[in-house]
């Protein structure tokens, strides 16, 4: 437990900025809908937007004049952020005491590396669960003002669940690329790199039916809003794959740091 | 009983050369030195022993387990300073000290506060505030504050002034005669000789020699220079005396053997000058072990 309650002190000042960067994108986000709200001109706009482009921001799924529609849209940016988030502490943990060069005392201390990893992870996914409340919370507070009625709380709920996997699949993959790598100055910039990737593949997919097969490798399009939206439930494939590759990256991760020379 | 034992120990950093064959083994009670110029393989050696890294052939044990399957269990009892002591930012000394000690199932506390007494350590600084030297200090009362049965030193008095150097090395001999074995790894030969009862001498990765400390410092060398007006070299030349120049007025040579001999012989001529040192390490590496 002291290594557990040591990193979520070293975390706390990243978790703080994250959470303000999220509590603020919000609050922007929130007065650009004011705008918006009930305004039949913005569909006119809308529809004379390139479909593609309406596609690619999942606007055609939703009505934006709505508070529902207008967090639908906004499922976009919290996934990315939150996963960018989750992606960069799960590798920054691991990948810091040999940047540091703190692996001299940390693993020098009659502990196994096991338990080190162990402890890291669940720092870290308590910094994800809190950072995705903090946006479950400044998301019901700034959406008050439109009168929500329960298919938002409702929406709102299942989205966030699907935001805490998405986090946890990124988390995972920056603890493996942390553990496993040995140019660990770089495994922050390429688990980001590797989740932009899947990201971009997420829009190319949604642009023709013939590509709807790379939506099985981009995490991002496992749970589309305007589907949960509709039926307020997971696909059990999907949780399944998301499940499996945390698993797997997470066992990846314990294997290849047991096996490694540790060394500044 | 054997505290340290290795078997053809061997690493390699991919083609790199760490350590070749290192078979030695250090008894219980002793304080064995450890000794070679940078870069010979001390610190691979020492980090095969807390299993930072693994051996690619052969094996070490500590108090007779494996240091790879039994790491964990092993470090309960290993006190290491490290050469460059490297902490968590941010954190206080104290904290430090008090997360270091909270992995061990001994209760660490009275020991902390008496070592970091000694030490004169400020317990309430942040560690990135401290110095190279006071870090250094935070090492030594991290290391030894479990009062452990073996205790590895890499380089440990780089940064401390002569007369903290003088303090840890009370307490290295205090920690020894309570019963702790010592592992000293140094690259200077003198504080190896004031401490240690045997030494092993290691030269790009491979052990050249291991020695009783007296036996080695009956065969050492020293390096003696005269400054004297129109003398003759030649006079010194007896048995035992090798290298020998004269430059400037200025006669140096090594020597090697019964101290009271060259002692007379220089007494008997009338000289303005005298030094009398040990050979550096690299001295005694190019002449000694030719």
């Amino acid at each position: 437990m002291n290594i557990f309650f040591r990193e979520l002190r070293s975390n706390l000042k990243s978790l703080l900025i994250w959470s303000g960067i999220l509590i603020l994108f919000n609050f922007v986000g929130f007065s650009k809908f004011s705008a918006f709200y009930e305004n039949p001109q913005l569909l006119t706009v809308l529809d004379s937007m390139p479909p593609a482009l309406i596609s690619s921001l999942n606007m055609n799924a939703f009505n934006l004049t709505t508070v529902t529609g207008f967090f639908g849209i906004m499922i976009i940016y919290f996934n990315l952020i939150l996963s960018i988030s989750a992606a960069m502490w799960g590798s920054d943990i691991i990948s810091k005491e040999e940047r540091d060069r703190t692996v001299e005392f940390s693993l020098t201390l009659p502990v196994t590396r096991g338990r080190l990893v162990t402890a890291k992870i669940a720092a870290v996914v308590v910094n994800c669960i809190v950072l995705l409340l903090v946006t479950w919370g400044s998301t019901v507070i700034f959406a008050q003002k439109y009168q929500p009625d329960s298919e938002f709380y409702r929406f709102v709920s299942i989205t966030m669940l699907t935001v805490l996997l998405l986090q946890m699949i990124f988390m995972a993959l920056g603890v493996f690329l942390g553990c496993a790598m040995k140019k660990h100055k770089q495994s922050g910039s390429i688990a980001v790199s590797i989740l932009l990737v899947s990201y971009f593949i997420s829009i190319i997919t949604g642009l023709s039916k013939d590509l709807d097969f790379l939506k099985y490798f981009t995490p991002f399009k496992y749970f589309e809003p305007a589907v949960l939206l509709r039926e307020s439930k997971l696909e059990p494939t999907f949780v399944g794959l998301s499940l499996v590759l945390i698993a797997v990256s997470i066992a990846g991760a314990y294997l290849a740091y047991s096996k490694r020379d540790l060394y500044s | 009983m054997n505290i340290i034992e290795t078997d053809h120990l061997t690493k390699y950093y991919g083609k790199a050369r760490g350590i070749i064959d290192v078979s030695l083994n250090v008894e219980e009670g002793e304080i064995f030195g450890f000794i070679g110029p940078n870069g010979a393989g001390k610190s691979t050696t020492i980090r095969l022993f807390l299993s930072l890294i693994y051996p690619t052939k052969g094996d070490a044990r500590i108090f007779g387990k494996d240091c790879i399957k039994f790491g964990p269990e092993i470090r309960q009892e290993i006190g290491y300073l490290p050469s460059e002591v490297f902490y968590y930012e941010g954190m206080k000394v104290l904290d430090l000290l008090e997360y270091s000690a909270s992995f061990y199932k001994k209760d660490c506390s009275k020991r902390l506060f008496e070592l970091a007494d000694l030490m004169e350590l400020d317990l309430k600084r942040r560690i990135d505030d401290l110095s190279y030297g006071n870090k250094k200090k935070v090492g030594i009362v991290q290391g030894l504050l479990h009062q452990p049965k073996l205790i590895i030193l890499d380089e440990p008095t780089s940064g401390l002034d002569p007369l903290m150097q003088q303090k840890f090395f009370n307490l290295i001999r205090e920690e020894h005669d309570r019963g702790a074995t010592v592992f000293f790894s140094s690259h200077i030969l003198g504080e190896v000789q004031r401490l240690c009862n045997r030494v092993a001498i290691i030269k790009e990765g491979s052990i050249i020699d291991i020695q009783d400390i007296k036996t080695l410092q009956k065969n050492n060398y020293k390096k003696i220079q005269i400054t004297a007006d129109g003398m003759d070299e030649t006079r010194f030349n007896i048995d035992g005396v090798s290298n020998i120049e004269k430059m400037d007025g200025m006669i140096s040579f090594f020597y090697k053997g019964d101290i009271n001999t060259i002692t007379r012989l220089i007494s008997s001529e009338k000289i303005a000058d005298l030094t009398v040192e040990d050979l550096t390490l690299e001295e005694i590496f190019m002449h000694y072990y030719e």
